[in-house]
């Protein structure tokens, strides 16, 4: 169970970006932070990860604050996938996913059997095991994002968080990371939480949705409930045309035009 | 006479002037890309410094160039080395010099002589403004030479490499000034002393010596000796020496421990410039040669210092330093 | 794939073996051809064996103060590689060296001579001056709440090397040319220690420095793939971070106080040796490490038997080889 309870964070004093964010997520559950560019998405996961601590406010987990918690001991249950990923040097595949067992070892210990088999499993769950020798700059930008989720799968983590899993993704692959964070969700038992901008991602994909604007939360629940007209207007000043679509099987958006 | 300034090698800087000024070409992007970008650039002077090199050792003779037309007895003389100042007051004619170098320090008449600069930045405004009639530069400076060129100011310029260029230095600046016959008779008194101290020790044997002119204190690093070539040598040999770089036609090596020990000198001078405080520290210095205890000068104890500028300036008093350095090789000779 | 610790074994067998033979074979070239055997002959006392010395004394610790410089350039190079996220980063990048050559210069400008455990003044300044360097950048880029912005520190380090440079222009204005011509010669680097002296007195600045990068070592490999995922792996990044800049800034600064700087040793190695190992760090940095020990004894072993009797400054054949080199870096890069 993560709990968060009016965390505020700003990088200035004078210019918070979150603003007494309260929220609980259950485990399995698949949810999405939702928001303008701008609205604290990305921070808030951070936050959620242990990276950043809050001003105000605390976050815990199973009970427990995050602040009492070695963050090794964090990273073993939370595992969390940037935006992007470019390593400056020629790092493999597999070297890549095999850095999400640091939270298991020790300073100098080096990696195992064991975790060289979870490692590649991890590959296997995201379709990825052919690439395992390949450096990871030649792979294409879907292909990328699945091998750092990967990446965070290594960590055997509890929880999954993601910022912007599909943001530089053209449909074909931002379906192949849809598909395969359901499946992961579904069939591994990853409680996920992820930030997007996208409505129609954040539709197909999270059963729960919480809207964040300007590091606040204006509405949060079940997707159908909180997907409305007024609040996609409250939030992105479009007038949009939400309906379930028979054959997607599930809310889509259509944006209809600006408003003030 | 005082010697309050730091030390200042002139031998080194007179070694190094010949390079420096084929650099002063180049030397404001040298200095540039040197300093300002060091670090980063520094494949540049590994460009630079092999030309430089090859052009040091090239065997141009001395040469005086005069321009302009002037006086046949200047009366208002500038001079920029040192060593001509001492040249010049040699002669009896000091009372002619209206201006000097910095780095001047003998005689003490000299001293109180108005100062224009130094040999790589004179003042030329200063020099302008005392109304000279003759300039007295070194040959290779060749930026101050359009300078005077196109102030019209009459110069005399001169290049030495070794230490019979001295005393022809003498006579050419003699002729210059229009004292030809006394500069001829200062020229013959030297070259008659350098002959007898020659003589004297034709017989003795000669020791291998190594002729220290720089190294960092408490180390034997960053050591500057004088190789087969230049005054240095030259004053070594006459007063009894082998230079232990003979071979190596150079005015200044770097010696690494490798070629010390090596070579095996069996004589070593250290040579300083400034006070007695300065000697008695260098004395104490010595004790970082025990580290080559295979050299036989270490073995012998035939470690030697000696201070003087008569060391590091090319001008009349080489004698007294080859006198010195004979005193030192062969003790029992020269009382 | 071969499991991780396989690979290291592998790394450091090969590696190592390459410094031995380098270890091995360095001692016995030179300039001077010496026999082993009268060198580690022990009948004859030291001191009449100038064999043993050559070996003893002028070779090998010269042969050791390559490794060890090698070695830290290397290490140096591909932490702050890692540290500023940039392939192209040395241990110029953030004005150690700089602040190193500044302090060399002052001691020679200003004549200190102090000497302290066999280690004369220059060392110890350009060390000094190191530390003042580095400190600045530290407090420069520490000076921002969350901590360790490279933007920051790039920008400083690049801001302190201007400002050093500028300074050292200056104090060679004061300068006289001796005193140039020396902190030129120091800034070409050269390995001639001549004593044990000077490796002992920075040994235990090698092994803090050592120490705190192998706990480094994966911590840099997730710090590369982005600040926020390290953070969210465990990593405690600010403090990673500023370990990564003290480590790498002791490692140059002890290997600038031993030989001067020496260049692109912490731009080529890394390379060479990412394009055999791969990019991990546990085993870039050992494999760097040995490497960088066996380059520089190769080129230190070019520089004194190239041109003999005289002797490059190493930092010309490591400026020769690493300058083409570091263009073709870009070349590719570019593409």
């Amino acid at each position: 169970m993560l709990q968060v309870d009016s965390v505020s964070f700003g990088y200035r004093a004078d210019r918070p970006v979150l603003g007494d964010v309260t929220f609980a997520v259950e485990p399995g559950s698949l949810v999405g932070i939702l928001g303008p560019n701008g609205s604290g998405k990305t921070t808030l996961l951070k936050v959620l990860a242990g990276a950043i601590a809050p001003s105000t406010g605390t976050v815990r987990i199973d009970g427990r604050r995050l602040s009492e918690w070695p963050r090794r001991e964090i990273a073993r249950r939370v595992a969390f996938v940037p935006q992007d990923t470019h390593p400056p040097f020629d790092f493999s595949v597999l070297e890549i996913v095999l850095m999400g067992r640091y939270p298991h070892l020790g300073t100098f210990a080096l990696e195992g059997p064991a975790d060289l088999a979870i490692a590649r499993q991890a590959l296997a769950s995201t379709g990825t095991s052919a690439f395992e020798s390949r450096p990871f700059t030649t792979l294409s930008g879907g292909e990328r994002q699945r091998v750092v989720i990967a990446g965070a799968l290594a960590q055997s983590p509890q929880w999954l968080l993601l910022d912007e899993p599909t943001g530089s993704l053209d449909i074909g692959h931002q379906l192949e990371i849809q598909e395969l964070l359901r499946r992961l969700n579904r069939d591994h038992a990853v409680t996920m939480v992820l930030s997007t901008h996208d409505l129609n991602f954040a539709a197909a994909l999270c059963r729960d949705l919480i809207l964040l604007q300007n590091g606040r939360i204006i509405a949060q629940g079940p997707t159908a409930d909180v997907l409305r007209p007024d609040t996609v207007r409250m939030l992105y000043g479009v007038e949009a045309d939400i309906r379930p679509h028979p054959r997607a099987g599930h809310l889509t958006v259509t944006p209809i035009a600006r408003v003030r | 006479m005082t010697r309050t300034l730091p030390a200042w090698r002139r031998a080194f800087m007179f070694s190094v002037w010949r390079k420096a000024f084929v650099l002063s070409v180049w030397r404001k992007a040298f200095v540039f890309f040197l300093w300002r970008r060091a670090l980063a650039l520094r494949w540049l002077p590994a460009v630079i410094i092999p030309s430089v090199l090859l052009l040091g050792c090239s065997a141009t003779p001395s040469r005086e160039r005069a321009a302009g037309a002037s006086a046949p007895r200047p009366q208002r003389i500038i001079s920029l080395i040192p060593a001509a100042t001492e040249m010049i007051f040699a002669m009896g004619d000091g009372n002619r010099i209206v201006g000097v170098s910095n780095y001047d320090r003998f005689p003490a008449d000299a001293t109180k002589l108005p100062k224009v600069g130094g040999l790589l930045d004179p003042n030329v405004e200063r020099i302008i403004d005392l109304r000279p009639d003759l300039v007295i530069v070194y040959a290779t400076q060749r930026e101050l030479l359009e300078r005077l060129d196109r102030a019209h100011l009459p110069y005399f310029s001169y290049e030495h490499r070794a230490l019979p260029d001295i005393t022809q230095t003498i006579r050419a600046i003699g002729v210059r000034i229009g004292s030809a016959d006394r500069a001829n008779a200062l020229a013959s008194s030297m070259e008659q002393s350098l002959a007898e101290i020659r003589a004297a020790t034709a017989a003795l044997p000669h020791p291998t010596t190594l002729l220290v002119f720089g190294r960092d204190p408490g180390t034997l690093r960053s050591m500057y000796v004088s190789g087969g070539y230049g005054f240095l040598h030259d004053m070594l040999e006459i007063a009894g020496g082998t230079n232990v770089f003979a071979d190596v036609g150079r005015q200044s090596v770097q010696a690494t421990t490798e070629m010390l020990i090596a070579r095996r000198p069996e004589v070593v001078i250290e040579l300083h410039y400034g006070d007695k405080a300065k000697a008695a520290d260098a004395e104490k210095d010595l004790a970082v040669w025990n580290a080559l205890a295979s050299i036989p000068a270490v073995r012998n104890h035939l470690l030697h210092v000696l201070v003087g500028d008569e060391f590091v300036v090319p001008g009349p008093r080489v004698v007294e330093g080859t006198r010195e350095l004979a005193k030192t090789l062969h003790p029992e000779t020269f009382k | 794939m071969r499991s991780i610790r396989a690979r290291l074994v592998a790394t450091i067998c090969g590696f190592g073996v390459l410094l031995l033979a380098a270890l091995v074979i360095a001692p016995v070239v030179g300039s001077t051809s010496i026999s082993l055997a009268r060198a580690f002959d022990r009948s004859t006392p030291f001191a009449d064996n100038p064999d043993a010395q050559i070996f003893f004394v002028a070779r090998l610790p010269r042969v050791l103060a390559a490794a060890l410089v090698g070695s830290l350039l290397a290490v140096a190079g591909v932490v702050l590689q890692a540290l500023l996220r940039n392939p192209l980063a040395t241990p110029d990048t953030l004005g150690v060296s700089s602040g190193a050559a500044l302090g060399a210069m002052i001691a020679i400008t200003f004549h200190l001579d102090v000497s302290v455990a066999g280690v004369s003044s220059i060392p110890l300044a350009s060390f000094l001056g190191s530390i003042l360097a580095l400190s600045v950048v530290y407090a420069l880029s520490s000076a921002r709440r969350r901590g360790l912005s490279t933007m920051v520190l790039l920008l400083g380090g690049v801001t302190m090397q201007s400002f050093f440079s500028a300074v050292i222009l200056f104090l060679q204005y004061l300068a006289d040319f001796t005193e140039t011509g020396r902190t030129l010669r120091w800034l070409m680097g050269t390995l001639d220690v001549g004593s044990y002296a000077p490796i002992v007195a920075v040994l235990p600045v090698v092994v803090v420095a050592f120490g705190i990068v192998s706990t480094l070592s994966r911590p840099l490999d997730l710090i590369s793939l982005g600040a926020d995922a390290a953070a969210a792996r465990g990593v405690d990044v600010l403090r990673s971070e500023r370990l990564a800049l003290i480590s790498a800034s002791l490692c140059t600064a002890a290997a600038v106080a031993l030989a001067g700087p020496v260049g692109f040793i912490g731009l080529v190695v890394p390379h060479l040796v990412r394009l055999v190992v791969g990019s991990d760090h546990r085993l870039v940095l050992p494999a760097s490490a040995l490497f960088g020990a066996a380059f520089l004894i190769a080129c230190d072993l070019v520089a004194r038997t190239a041109f003999s009797p005289l002797e490059l400054p190493v930092g010309i054949v490591t400026a020769l080889i690493g300058g083409p080199f570091f263009l073709w870096l870009l070349l590719r890069a570019a593409r």
